[in-house]
């Protein structure tokens, strides 16, 4: 069974399938620079008391940084991979 | 005929402005684009016979705009009406992000513009796990497909000599989900001449700013009426958009193991180490901070004895008059002033520069943003509050690389708070006046007091931040997300045309509104309304006939003063003073310190009889000033002018106040308006005159 995780409470090296991005939550601009649902994603970095996240997108082999605060907007299934 | 406009488009961090360097060699200026602050890169190239204008266009990922910059791009590639609409579009990508490139590529099209498309920094295309079929490439997208590696100027020629290019008919590859039909079918009759590609991004844009208020009603209702909302279509628009690229790329470009971000990986490993990054950070900062002082000192000493020579060899060769004081103390000095911030400018943005250039600025962001958010600055608002401590002007340039509109304007509004170098001296002197010498668990309190002042601009700057992040609206919400790219090293180019840019901007933007201030208060201070200013010897030796030739020279300039219009200026403002435990002496003062902080100690000289040139680190000469100041009584109270009460309340003033014309002059340049600049003024003069006045009622 494919269970839903909100991607900032993923831990530093997990890798994840991103499901789905929450429409009303976040604009655009997150699907426009890679964040797609069907993505894998890994955790690279986490900066300390709920700084930023540094996700590395598989996809499209680029290093992203996001708040933790939008990551919480961002579904994802860890045992689909 | 007016010259071809050739505009580059692409996303942040593809070497797009290499790329422009490169076309443009040193044919380029910086201005800004009509009545915003974001920067216009402009220039030209002569080639094919005819001379091209090439736009730098402000990086971005989509035509959906989510702040300023992109804006910019929308409006120029969607608006046919723009001056600055190209005739053709470059669209640069590097082999990273190939797939983001082909779709803004597809939307730049699809709105009418013909484009070409680069692959920049193709040496890097094996590194980074890639091989692409040009032909197969060329064909999907209809256009000529150019290579280039901007850093040694390979594939520059050939695409300059393409510039002449158009692509022929582009069909688009597009097509709209039939949820959505409908309402393009109703936009569609509001704009009958546009194509369908454009009506739509006028469908999935809340606010396009160039249709007209009726016009963008319009839109809405359409939207309203369908039950969807802009970000919807531009959601549908970029995840089919995705889906299709997903399915095409394959046959164009294969791609492997990406060995840059390996390697890119392994580094931040420690720059991102949640320990070792910020130790890291903070030890570039000191570096960077301690180059900034250590390099800049000498020059800067050079530059002011310079100026100084050059100002006694114009006096020796001018005859004495009005006219030779205005050229070597209103106009020479005034230059003088502004060409002292040059150094300090300029390794400022060498290092921050290299930040950029190398990529680390974004890692900056990712360790600074959890600090800084809660008082709605961004992680990058580090930079330009550190370079406070040293001096407000370059540190408000260097805001200029936060994207996000609100929080840039904040960073520049609270950045004056920071202690700048120019309020230590008035610090020490005043210290040492009303603070006693003497220790407090082992700490001197002097030193304390100082230290103290420090923290309460760091601490003023973020609790205003807190408030104007309450206050200013914004068109574009807020949230963050960037780009970690790659680590490489930097293009030398880039560095030198950024700080060039920097420099000269400051240079002669904010050099005529210094100058000219610098120009007003010498007037203000060379002139006086009656007779006691022109024949001072006289009314002195009236008074006091029996003063010696070595403290007549010396009454006489603070005589002089005292009759000025500044000096009658400040007795006029004594009434505004007077509450904060002011005389008209510390008046005048505060009027001429406007020009900048620094000077109060030189004006309290003049005021008090000593010569202009007290030298503060001459501890014979400050001894004598203190001495005279501490002597000093205020005729209003009869108490020394300078006790704790006053002296605090005067120490509070230069805190906070905005007593520093290049502040303001660069202020106004960088926002393009003097809203924001008087705002700032007025809430800076206005904090300080409430702290200083209810200290010193306090402590009366």
């Amino acid at each position: 069974m494919q269970k839903s995780f909100s991607l900032d409470t993923l831990t530093i090296g997990e890798c994840a399938r991103i499901s789905e991005v929450n429409a009303t939550e976040l604009p655009s601009k997150f699907l426009e620079m890679g964040l797609l649902p069907g993505c894998l994603v890994e955790i690279k970095h986490k900066a300390p008391f709920n700084g930023p996240i540094g996700l590395h997108i598989h996809t499209s082999n680029t290093l992203i940084a996001i708040r933790k605060s939008e990551a919480y907007h961002i579904l994802v299934e860890k045992n689909s991979l | 005929m007016s010259n071809p406009i050739i505009a580059l488009l692409g996303n942040p961090n593809v070497g797009k402005t290499s790329v422009f360097n490169r076309i443009t060699k040193l044919n380029q200026h910086v201005g800004n684009y009509p009545g915003i602050t974001v920067e216009k890169r402009e220039g030209t190239v002569k080639a094919n016979g005819k001379t091209y204008s090439i736009i730098d266009l402000p990086g971005t990922y989509t035509l959906f705009p989510t702040s300023l910059d992109e804006d910019i791009v929308y409006q120029i590639l969607g608006n046919k009406e723009n001056k600055s609409h190209p005739d053709l579009v470059v669209v640069v990508s590097e082999p990273n992000n190939l797939k983001r490139s082909i779709i803004l590529y597809q939307q730049a099209r699809e709105l009418g513009v013909p484009a070409l498309f680069v692959i920049n920094m193709i040496d890097e295309a094996k590194g980074k796990g890639l091989e692409i079929d040009y032909q197969k490439l060329e064909q999907y997208l209809n256009t000529k497909v150019y290579t280039t590696d901007a850093r040694n100027g390979h594939g520059i020629h050939q695409l300059i000599e393409a510039f002449d290019e158009r692509p022929g008919y582009y069909s688009s590859k597009f097509t709209i989900d039939s949820r959505f039909v409908p309402a393009l079918e109703e936009a569609k009759k509001l704009f009958p001449l546009q194509t369908e590609y454009q009506t739509w991004q006028y469908l999935a844009q809340e606010d396009v700013s160039f249709l007209s208020a009726d016009q963008r009603l319009a839109l809405k209702n359409i939207r309203s009426t369908h039950g969807f909302t802009a970000n919807d279509l531009q959601r549908w628009e970029s995840i089919s958009r995705n889906k299709q690229i997903d399915k095409e790329i394959d046959a164009i470009a294969v791609r492997k193991e990406n060995l840059h971000l390996t390697k890119t990986n392994k580094i931040d490993k420690l720059l991102l180490h949640p320990v070792m990054g910020y130790i890291v950070f903070f030890a570039i900062l000191l570096i960077i901070f301690q180059l900034v002082f250590i390099l800049a000192t000498p020059i800067m000493d050079w530059i002011d004895e310079s100026f100084a020579s050059l100002v006694d060899l114009v006096a020796g060769i001018l005859p004495e008059g009005p006219i030779s004081n205005l050229i070597t103390q209103g106009v020479l000095s005034g230059i003088g002033g502004i060409v002292i911030f040059v150094p300090q400018i300029a390794i400022l943005f060498i290092l921050i520069s290299l930040m950029e250039e190398t990529g680390y600025m974004s890692r900056v962001v990712f360790l600074m943003d959890r600090w800084l958010r809660p008082y709605g600055l961004n992680g990058k608002s580090v930079i330009p509050l550190m370079s406070g401590i040293g001096c407000a002007v370059p540190a408000i340039m260097s805001a200029r690389n936060i994207e996000n509109t609100k929080e840039r304007l904040i960073t520049m509004l609270v950045t004056p708070f920071m202690t700048c170098s120019a309020r230590l001296p008035i610090y020490v002197v005043l210290i040492s006046l009303v603070i006693p010498n003497e220790t407090f668990l082992g700490f001197g309190i002097q030193g304390l007091t100082l230290a103290l002042l420090y923290v309460l601009g760091v601490v003023a700057a973020l609790a205003s931040a807190w408030i104007l992040s309450k206050i200013v609206k914004t068109k574009h919400r807020s949230f963050l997300i960037f780009e970690l790219p790659s680590y490489k090293a930097p293009d030398w180019r880039n560095v030198v045309t950024n700080v060039w840019d920097k420099t000269s901007g400051f240079l002669f933007g904010a050099g005529k509104i210094i100058l000219s201030m610098a120009i007003v208060l010498w007037v203000l201070g060379s002139f006086g309304p009656n007779d006691k200013f022109y024949n001072p010897e006289k009314y002195i030796l009236e008074a006091n006939p029996t003063i010696g030739e070595d403290h007549l020279a010396e009454e006489v300039a603070s005589y002089k003063l005292e009759h000025s219009f500044l000096g009658y200026i400040g007795m006029g403002i004594e009434p505004i003073v007077e509450p904060l435990g002011y005389d008209w002496k510390m008046g005048i003062g505060l009027v001429s310190s406007f020009a900048a902080r620094e000077v109060f100690v030189a004006t309290m000289a003049t005021v008090y009889s000593l010569g202009e040139d007290v030298d503060i680190e001459d501890d014979a000469q400050k001894e004598t000033l203190l001495t005279k100041m501490k002597s000093e009584i205020n005729r209003n109270t009869g108490l020394p002018a300078y006790n704790l009460a006053s002296g605090v309340s005067l120490l509070l003033f230069y805190a906070f106040a905005m007593q520093c014309m290049s502040t303001i002059a660069i202020m106004k340049r960088e926002t393009g308006s003097w809203k924001w600049t008087l705002i700032q003024t007025g809430m800076m003069t206005g904090l300080a005159y409430i702290v200083a006045f209810l200290a010193y009622q306090f402590l009366k």
